[in-house]
């Protein structure tokens, strides 16, 4: 409703141009500006802190309407309880009012007769008057204007009996000549007459009060059965919104094992297409390369007699060429067939794996000094054949580059413990490399050195970081031009059964 | 030392077969080899059908398999030879560019007699053509005739 109303000056403004354009800029009159100001607010939000103020809106609603009709019950109850002490009072009166009438009317008997009983009622009006005039008081306890009829109808009581009294004295002294005016006028006539009108008024008066309190408890009822209602309302939004969110949770977290199975199925493919490419590289660009070799071959064969120096290096060239492809191809290959191949977990005895190493090495090891320290080594868990191609690559590296030294130091170590892996390093003395290529040194044939300085396609590294990747570790380098490298390989420590 | 049977080399390359030839022409083996060009030719030599029709029914000494050829690839083949009862003894050597594990196991299961990787170099090449010539056509003893097709 309220982006309705805002469209409007807009369109306004599309229409008429720049001619009027306070009516789109101009504040919006009164309360607009406040809603407004909330709306944007709340558009600011995100949606966690949407739902969070919703909630809490409805929320507070829920409870300040609880709050209101607990008040309003309260008040009806209360309302009641007054109704049955006005109806206790105006009962209270009226008997109040009969029993003095009746006492006046027995009186005027007595001083006729000189009876004595008809002097009972005048006494038990004395006696019981102090006990009436305290319930009436009491019950007229909080309503001022009540009390102080109270003690005015006090007042005339003790006026009618201290004037029948006198009537009675008199009665005693001088006869019943002496209160013979009394007897035909009534001896407290005028008081009976004022507490009459002064019960009826109250009663009057409490009438009104009653009166009064129906109609405010019928309206206060009425109120509490609206705020019911809206309260009802309120908790079927908020049940319907509770519904609508879990629902609308459910069919997201649908949605989006759907989307993952739907990549999962995608990524599969992906892969297939992936092996199906490798095997064709595998297969077809092996084939001209071998031509190539194989034709050279053939006709330096053919042309031999004739073939001067420059002719021969040439055609070596292109069969060394040929070979080098073939050798990058290959390890491609191995590279590619790293990141898809099964993997094992078993525990792998990084002792043993070494020493096989060396063994395997032996023979490229012969002729050279290397002076080599060998830590123990822990347990590891992982595919043998894989932390094999690891650590053949890492100390094959280390051989390789230490190649100019006279006597060659290569060490094989752990490094400072690290909680939940192993940190196993090579180190070695050899030509090192420039810190701030470090980064490139794990890329596919990224090499740091010239192909005449070493051989090498530049494989050998990105294999050990894609398998120690993929056995959830770690791998890095330091080194210094000239003064060696440490490489290292973290590992994530085997569990020991339980 | 004379090679009494035909060898045939499956090979769709006309360059892999013509470097092939030059490795066997030193051990005057080349004039036995029977050249088949993809799969289908293969199976047609074996059961003498088509333009092979006429030829003397006696089993080749060594069937040389390219896996990946036209028509019919040498998996294909093999399992067909190997299926065959009477083709079945005939030594099969898979001589390919390939290096998948995939294409080695399903090679081995199919009942290959031996899986050849072709090297790159020429040299190399030259060498294991020659080796896998002189085993197969001349050392190893190839079954008694009574197997063949011919029969």
């Amino acid at each position: 409703m309220e982006s309705a109303t805002n469209q409007q000056p807009q369109i306004t403004l599309a229409r008429t141009g720049e001619s009027e354009p306070h009516i789109a800029a101009g504040p919006p009159p009164g309360d607009d500006s406040f809603w407004r100001v909330l709306i944007v607010w709340f558009g600011s939000l995100t949606i966690e802190r949407r739902i969070l103020a919703g909630f809490s809106l409805v929320f507070s609603g829920i409870l300040v309407i609880s709050a209101v009709s607990y008040r309003n019950t309260n008040r009806v109850i209360a309302n009641s309880g007054f109704d049955t002490r006005s109806h206790e009072l105006v009962q209270l009166l009226s008997n109040i009012d009969v029993a003095m009438n009746e006492t006046e009317n027995n009186h005027r008997r007595y001083l006729v007769t000189g009876e004595e009983l008809y002097l009972e009622s005048y006494l038990s009006v004395v006696k019981e008057k102090p006990t009436f005039i305290k319930y009436l008081q009491q019950l007229t306890d909080g309503v001022p204007e009540q009390h102080e009829r109270v003690m005015l109808l006090d007042r005339l009581m003790d006026q009618q009996l201290a004037a029948e009294a006198r009537a009675i004295a008199t009665l005693t002294d001088r006869g019943f000549g002496a209160v013979k005016q009394m007897v035909l006028e009534g001896a407290a006539k005028q008081e009976v007459a004022q507490i009459h009108r002064l019960v009826a008024e109250m009663e009057a008066y409490e009438g009104q009060a009653l009166h009064r309190r129906v109609l405010e408890s019928a309206a206060t009822t009425t109120n509490t059965i609206v705020l019911l209602g809206l309260g009802a309302l309120l908790q079927f939004v908020l049940l319907a919104s509770v519904y609508y969110l879990i629902r609308h949770d459910i069919t997201e977290r649908r949605r989006v094992a759907a989307e993952l199975q739907r990549r999962g199925e995608l990524l599969e493919a992906a892969n297939k297409e992936l092996e199906s490419f490798s095997y064709s590289v595998s297969h077809d660009l092996r084939a001209p390369l071998r031509h190539i070799d194989g034709y050279a071959s053939l006709l330096r064969k053919a042309v031999t007699d004739s073939l001067n120096d420059k002719a021969a290096r040439y055609l070596q060239t292109i069969s060394d060429s040929a070979k080098q492809m073939g050798q990058l191809i290959d390890d491609l290959l191995v590279f590619s067939r790293m990141g898809r191949q099964e993997m094992l977990q078993t525990a792998v005895d990084l002792n043993r794996l070494i020493q096989t190493i060396l063994y395997d090495l032996r023979l490229d090891l012969q002729g050279r000094e290397i002076s080599w320290t060998i830590a123990t080594l822990p347990e590891v868990s992982g595919d043998p054949a894989m932390l094999r191609q690891v650590f053949m690559n890492l100390i094959t590296n280390a051989v390789k580059f230490t190649s100019t030294r006279p006597i060659a130091i290569i060490e094989i170590g752990i490094d400072r413990p690290t909680p939940g892996e192993v940190v196993i390093f090579v180190r070695d003395n050899g030509v090192g490399f420039d810190m701030q290529y470090a980064g490139k040194l794990f890329g596919v044939f990224q090499r740091l050195h010239r192909m005449d300085e070493f051989e090498g396609t530049g494989i050998g590294l990105a294999n050990v970081r894609r398998i120690v990747h993929r056995h959830g570790g770690r791998t890095w380098a330091e080194g210094e031009l000239g003064k060696g490298a440490t490489f290292y390989v973290a590992l994530p420590m085997r569990r020991t059964r339980s | 030392m004379t090679v009494a049977k035909p060898i045939v080399l499956a090979e769709d390359n006309p360059r892999d077969a013509e470097l092939a030839l030059a490795a066997m022409e030193d051990q005057n083996m080349s004039d036995k080899v029977v050249l088949c060009r993809d799969g289908a030719e293969v199976l047609d030599y074996l059961y003498c059908r088509g333009p092979f029709a006429s030829r003397m029914k006696v089993n080749p000494a060594v069937i040389f398999l390219d896996i990946k050829m036209p028509k019919v690839n040498g998996l294909e083949v093999l399992r067909t030879i190997k299926a065959d009862v009477n083709l079945r003894p005939i030594p099969v050597v898979m001589l390919t560019s390939s290096r998948e594990e995939r294409d080695l196991g399903e090679s081995y299961a199919l009942g290959a007699n031996a899986y050849v990787v072709k090297p790159v170099e020429f040299h190399q090449f030259v060498s294991a053509v020659k080796e896998l010539g002189m085993f197969w056509g001349v050392i190893n003893e190839p079954p008694p005739q009574g197997s063949g097709s011919g029969q």
